[in-house]
């Protein structure tokens, strides 16, 4: 029996570094509260087709612009299209959009960053001219400048691809509108990570142990991922926290202006732009998705506060 | 006995903001098999650079401008950054002087101390973390296997100190270098380290270069003692030979300043007076010239070199970098 329980405390202790950070995270009742929002909008854009009320893309001209009821808990908008489900596909898009820049901009940080900070000389300064130098781009601007000089292209060679090759999934418009947006919000976000990776490695980098791996011969890549990556993650959680929030935010302002995904594909930034036309007379579309914007973004806060108090060790009570 | 190791006129400096920092100013030395050599030294006197300038183990400021590092009959000083690293995970170990913070803390005790055998010996995971596991139980180690798949902060100072001896003699070095492993260690510790480091040289027969600012636990311990002022080597000798007879005037003031049995209860212990010597400019004399008793106008211009004693019952082992006779003076007042 006491060897049991040995064996169980033991395993119990192994966990202790995530399981206090955890802990403290769930103490702090804002950041159990963003926590919770935020997996629930995981949630609803995971198995959102599967509880939507309507199709979002279904249109009922005989009940256009009704105020919300228990038919529609959130109205429909000027087509007739119920505005919780497009919502709640929405929350589809937003998540994708925000999962895959954050993704992109974490691996191409990681890199430079890593790259940067590790070797130091040279290669750092010119990572570091090369963040400076995106930093000062307005991102807004730089956003809608690759999309409106890229898209054109992109289109016109996907029409090329199709009738070259025939195949149909060079005719999905909505594909180069996702990649576009991925793929320019990432280029503008990586510089963001690559700083706070940059850092952290420069200050890993000549911890003991680094030293210790680097007397054993491990040759330098393994030390990077396995010694330095690590000890560096907690700054880095708490910036993905903040960049999913951010990338919604981005994702929304860049369709609100036209230039991110188009309709019909639902996202809150389309949505609130056409809510901001009819306003005056149906405020309720315009409500709901901004509503859900703003809670969303409060929520990604809470919870990064709460990760960035969680994790920092000097926070530590 | 065999020569291992030999370090010819070894030059290392830092890059800093206005210039260099000079550290290691033309240290030469030569170490046999077996043989168990201890560096001594004030802080920043260049000892711990000195030693991981022969496995190129430095900042990325540090420059090793001059000299030679034979080991076994192979230039370390021209390896490239690939040679030099399969040199680190078989030739040459390490013990650190702090353990609460020379292992990371993210891995569990056994996939660190595996991590270069596998790379550099080629072997199964499962046959190093055997091996690993043979290594704990002779650093004395109880319940190795266990003690594999546990964290860091699960292991007391002492017993972290054990991993990082075992992790430097995994790979079956020829030569470990300790800087001061027991710095930061209580003294009881420290006592059972020692001991330890004492048993595993003699079961494993290798060579060691312990290097310490502490002259009294070298007694007893080592061979021969290599005393370091101001980026270079001043005196060096057999064991028994230093403390009978230290030559250098600055060897003579370290000797002095440790307190003894004898020493009267209340009073003051000597010291030597003076700062350490301003390393940002290229010596040009004697570098302990300036805190001195004994220095002459030859000792402010021209760097002396390290020669063998001489005079009555002088040991031809016993090296001094001193254009002053001590003796002699002492003599002569």
């Amino acid at each position: 029996m006491t060897d049991n329980t040995l064996e169980m405390q033991q395993e119990e202790k192994q966990f202790s570094l995530v399981k206090d950070a955890f802990d403290r995270l769930v103490a702090n009742k804002l950041a159990l509260l963003g926590m919770l929002l935020v997996v629930f909008l995981f949630f609803i854009a995971i198995f959102g087709p599967y509880i939507t009320p309507y199709d979002f893309l279904s249109q009922d001209l005989h009940s256009r612009n009704q105020a919300p009821s228990f038919a529609h808990w959130m109205g429909t908008d000027d087509l007739g299209r119920d505005i919780l489900s497009r919502v709640i596909y929405g929350a589809r898009t937003a998540v994708i959009v925000a999962f895959s820049t954050t993704f992109l901009s974490l691996i191409i940080g990681i890199f430079m960053g890593s790259l940067g900070g590790y070797f130091g000389g040279k290669i750092d300064a010119f990572i570091v001219w090369l963040i400076d130098i995106t930093m000062s781009v307005p991102s807004l601007l730089l956003v809608i400048v690759i999309n409106v000089s890229m898209k054109p292209r992109l289109v016109n060679w996907m029409d090329e691809q199709f009738l070259i090759t025939g195949n149909e999934f060079y005719r999905n418009t909505i594909l180069v509108d996702f990649v576009l947006v991925f793929g320019s919000l990432a280029l503008i976000k990586w510089p963001k990570a690559a700083r706070i990776i940059r850092g952290q490695i420069m200050s890993v980098r000549n911890k003991n142990y680094v030293v210790a791996a680097e007397a054993i011969g491990v040759p330098t890549p393994k030390i990077v991922w396995k010694y330095v990556i690590p000890n560096s993650i907690g700054p880095i959680i708490v910036y993905i926290s903040a960049a999913l929030g951010e990338a919604m935010v981005f994702e929304s302002s860049f369709s609100f202006l036209g230039v991110g995904v188009r309709p019909p594909i639902p996202s809150w930034g389309n949505m609130i732009s056409d809510g901001l036309r009819v306003w005056q007379l149906y405020p309720h579309i315009l409500a709901a998705p901004a509503a859900v914007l703003a809670l969303v973004t409060i929520a990604f806060s809470f919870l990064g506060d709460g990760l960035n108090d969680a994790l920092n060790p000097r926070q530590w009570k | 006995m065999t020569r291992l190791l030999e370090v010819n006129n070894l030059h290392t400096r830092f890059k800093v903001r206005n210039g260099y920092l000079y550290a290691v100013n033309g240290v030469s030395f030569t170490l046999d098999k077996g043989e168990m050599l201890g560096v001594v030294g004030e802080s920043g006197c260049g000892k711990s650079v000195s030693m991981m300038s022969l496995i190129k183990l430095l900042p990325p400021a540090a420059q090793i401008t001059d000299g030679e590092v034979l080991l076994d009959g192979i230039d370390l000083s021209n390896a490239s950054t690939g040679e030099i690293n399969a040199i680190r995970g078989s030739k040459v170990g390490m013990i650190f002087q702090d353990p609460m913070t020379s292992l990371n803390p993210f891995m569990k005790i056994g996939a660190q101390l595996v991590e270069g055998i596998i790379y550099h010996k080629r072997l199964k995971r499962s046959e190093a973390m055997k091996q690993a596991a043979k290594y704990l139980d002779l650093v004395g180690i109880s319940n190795s296997e266990h003690r594999l798949n546990e964290y860091p902060h699960q292991l007391s100072g002492g017993m972290r100190q054990r991993v990082m001896i075992a992790m430097a003699l995994l790979s079956e070095p020829e030569l470990v270098i300790a800087d001061e492993p027991t710095t930061a260690l209580d003294v009881t510790i420290q006592a059972q380290i020692v001991e330890l480091v004492k048993e595993l040289r003699e079961k494993l027969n290798m060579s060691i270069i312990w290097i310490t600012h502490d002259l009294s636990l070298l007694a007893g311990m080592v061979d021969r003692i290599m005393v370091m002022y101001g980026g270079s080597v001043v005196e060096e000798a057999p064991i028994d030979e230093i403390y009978k007879s230290p030559r250098h005037p600055y060897t003579i003031g370290l000797l002095k300043s440790i307190p003894s049995i004898h020493t009267e209860a209340g009073s003051r212990l000597p010291s030597i007076a003076g700062a350490p010597p301003n390393l940002f400019v290229e010596p040009t004399s004697c570098p302990f010239a300036a805190r001195c008793g004994y220095c002459t106008e030859r000792c402010r211009k021209e760097i002396p070199s390290l020669k063998p004693v001489t005079g009555e019952g002088a040991n031809p082992h016993h090296r001094i970098a001193c254009w002053v006779d001590v003796t002699q003076r002492e003599a002569a007042e």
